[in-house]
């Protein structure tokens, strides 16, 4: 099987599992609502405070829940399914960008929603046109989330505290992605250029991609 | 499946009545025709309380009695008050930014513990998805449901302990504040609703109950195996 | 004959321990080796070995041809075929799904999915969830995937523990339409009448060792 149809066989599945279990929309989700709701409840309730930090609050529970979505196929991952793929002659890049796609899917889907919900909670003020910025952010967003998360739970795999662990790996590494998107859309407030942001997440996705198919194979090897 | 069409038949002459009441009382002085979705937001909250209160009767009944019949109505019940309490936000949000300028109001602990009580409640139901035996599922999600209707009374009451910009309760032991045109749509609308939720109960759990009937009779998984074909294997 | 596998003095270290030591191995086209040992002796450790999922830390050989210290191995693996202890289903798919996904993976026509399936005794029941299945039904889906793949090299780690006769003798089965197509087959078992009666040679691993049983 070619590489393009192996990644769209294994994404396939990872999105059909997803479906039957509905960990992301069904408990992840609500979760990242209801952590919405607790950062004014711990601020206090002075209004104009509240709307400035819907933006930042939002992209920083993007990065923490986020890491959730995009680390639950790899928590899932048993030795003997991995054993399988090596068996079956599945290319470790294969694995790798199958997982991104079919991550990056809910992860966009999740992101969105909570958008939506923090708009509808905190009120903030957008700059006109936001929404254009906003979907490239979080696309960037997901993939490079995504691919960290995946990258993570190859390494973490197998090992005692994984999901703790690969967040632990996740989440600094995921910083560039933070500020990328929410100061895209804070230049857009300002009227400044986006394109440093946007160039930012994207040089990290790229590297991400890079990184993720190039040792896939090591990391496949190193994990027995 | 003859008296759920009756339920639902009674359910919506009672709602198309209830439409009718919401229509044409008068509108509210200051709030004008928005006013009107308190005929929608109201019962919605209204019905989600009851909803919740049957789901931890429910759950009670079951850990004394332990009959199934008991977990079909908590579980019934909790989905039913997830769909309502969800309505019941939405239009409380729409609302708020009709009147207020704002979807959520932070000052009104009402609005929050109804957003608390919803996701509490979407909890209960992701752990019953969570669980395939239906006793283990019937005696977490028990325990869960008796733990969970704490949230009830604090809604209810939390408008009388904090200040807030939302409207105070409409009806007080010492009468209501709303115009009586209003308050009577109001109260045709709470009945209305109420018929609506004993029609969508008696659906879920006959619906429960036939799947309980399903899982019983399906065939064990060995009746379904059958004994391999050993001479064509070398034919695969 | 070109041996299916060969080892010389191979050795297996995990986390800087010997598991297994001066391992010398060969299998011919047509064989059945068995190996037994006591818990804890390094037959499930050999076994991946031979999967080439594990790589040797010591030692030289070949496994269908393939230099075991060399990435000629990642050539071979889709010939190598395993039954380990816990079978790799999809717990939230189906078995027909599971068997697809395999089949797919594996370059071959989903066409072959419903004929195995009905070969190994599953046509009716494979609709149901992995994780809603049997042991023993999730080892028949293992079987029919090995039995559209057709691996050249099989590896059965403890396969008939805890099966009924009718999934034994679909083993059974496996293991000689495998030595039937000229490939060879290596199975661990505490159960020693089974190997005797099934295996050409029988080895004992202690202490990371393999010797000559009979």
């Amino acid at each position: 099987m070619s590489f393009w149809n192996q990644t769209l066989e294994i994404a396939r599945v990872d999105l059909r599992v997803e479906r039957r279990l509905g960990d992301t929309l069904r408990i992840v989700l609500p979760f990242a609502v209801v952590a919405l709701m607790v950062f004014p409840l711990s601020l206090g309730i002075e209004l104009a405070t509240i709307s400035r930090i819907g933006p930042a609050v939002f992209w920083a529970l993007g990065i923490l829940f986020g890491m959730q979505v995009a680390l639950r196929q790899s928590a899932a991952d048993t030795q003997e399914r991995r054993d399988l793929h090596a068996l079956l002659g599945v290319d470790p890049a294969a694995r790798f960008v199958g997982r991104v796609l079919s991550g990056g899917v809910l992860m966009l889907a999740f992101l969105v929603v909570l958008f939506i919900a923090m708009v509808l909670i905190y009120g903030p003020t957008l700059p006109s046109g936001y929404w254009p910025t906003v979907l490239l952010g979080t696309v960037l967003f997901s993939i490079g989330l995504t691919e960290l998360g995946t990258l993570a739970g190859e390494i973490t795999a197998g090992l005692r505290n994984r999901t703790a662990l690969a967040s632990l790996i996740v989440a600094p590494l995921a910083l560039p992605l933070v500020i990328g998107a929410s100061q895209s859309l804070e230049a857009l407030s300002r009227g400044t250029g986006i394109l440093p942001w946007v160039l930012l997440m994207l040089a990290t996705d790229l590297a991400l991609a890079v990184i993720g198919v190039g040792m896939a194979r090591p990391l496949e090897e190193a994990t027995r | 499946m003859t008296r759920i069409r009756v339920l639902f038949s009674v359910a919506a002459a009672a709602m198309t009545v209830g439409l009718w009441f919401a229509l044409t009382a008068p509108p509210d002085s200051l709030q004008g025709e928005y006013s009107r979705i308190i005929n929608v937001h109201v019962p919605s909250l209204w019905l989600a309380f009851l909803a919740f209160g049957v789901t931890a009767l429910g759950s009670i009944m079951w850990l004394w009695k332990k009959k199934q019949r008991w977990d079909r109505l908590a579980s019934a019940s909790a989905e039913i008050g997830v769909l309502f309490t969800g309505i019941g936000l939405f239009t409380g949000m729409v609302w708020g930014h009709a009147v207020w300028g704002r979807a959520w109001d932070w000052g009104d602990p009402r609005l929050t513990s109804t957003a608390v009580m919803f996701f509490v409640y979407l909890g209960y139901i992701a752990l019953r998805n969570a669980v395939d035996d239906p006793v283990v599922k019937a005696r977490r999600s028990a325990i869960l449901g008796v733990v969970a209707v704490v949230q009830v009374p604090l809604v209810y009451f939390s408008v009388n302990l904090f200040r807030t910009l939302h409207q105070t309760q409409s009806i007080r032991p010492d009468g209501s504040t709303m115009p009586a045109e209003m308050l009577i749509a109001m109260l045709v609308n709470v009945v209305a609703f109420t018929i609506l939720y004993v029609a969508l109960m008696a659906a879920r759990t006959d619906v429960a109950r036939l799947e309980e009937a399903n899982r019983e009779t399906e065939l064990l998984a060995g009746d379904a195996v059958k004994p391999p074909k050993l001479s064509e294997v070398g034919d695969v | 004959m070109d041996l299916l596998v060969h080892l010389e003095n191979a050795g297996v270290s995990l986390g800087g321990k010997p598991i297994l030591r001066h391992v010398d191995f060969d299998l011919q086209p047509g064989q059945v080796a068995g190996v037994t040992g006591p818990n804890g002796s390094g037959k499930t450790t050999l076994i991946r070995m031979l999967t080439t999922l594990l790589r040797v830390s010591e030692g030289a050989g070949s496994i269908l041809g393939a230099d075991v210290n060399s990435d000629q191995v990642f050539a071979v693996r889709p010939s190598i075929g395993m039954i380990g202890h816990n079978p790799a289903l999809i717990d939230e798919l189906t078995l027909r799904e599971n068997l697809v996904h395999v089949v797919r993976l594996a370059g071959l026509a989903e066409e072959r999915v419903d004929p195995v399936l009905e070969v190994v005794g599953l046509d009716e029941a494979s609709d149901r969830r992995a994780d809603a299945s049997s042991f023993g039904m999730r080892r028949r889906i293992e079987v029919a995937h090995l039995l559209l793949t057709r691996p050249r090299l099989l590896l059965l780690d403890e396969a008939t523990s805890g099966l009924d006769n009718s999934a034994r003798e679909l083993i059974d089965a496996l293991m000689d339409r495998t030595i039937g197509d000229g490939g060879g087959v290596v199975m661990v078992s505490h159960d020693h009448q089974r190997l005797d009666e099934s295996c050409d040679e029988v080895m004992a691993l202690s202490s990371g060792r393999l010797e000559r049983a009979r």
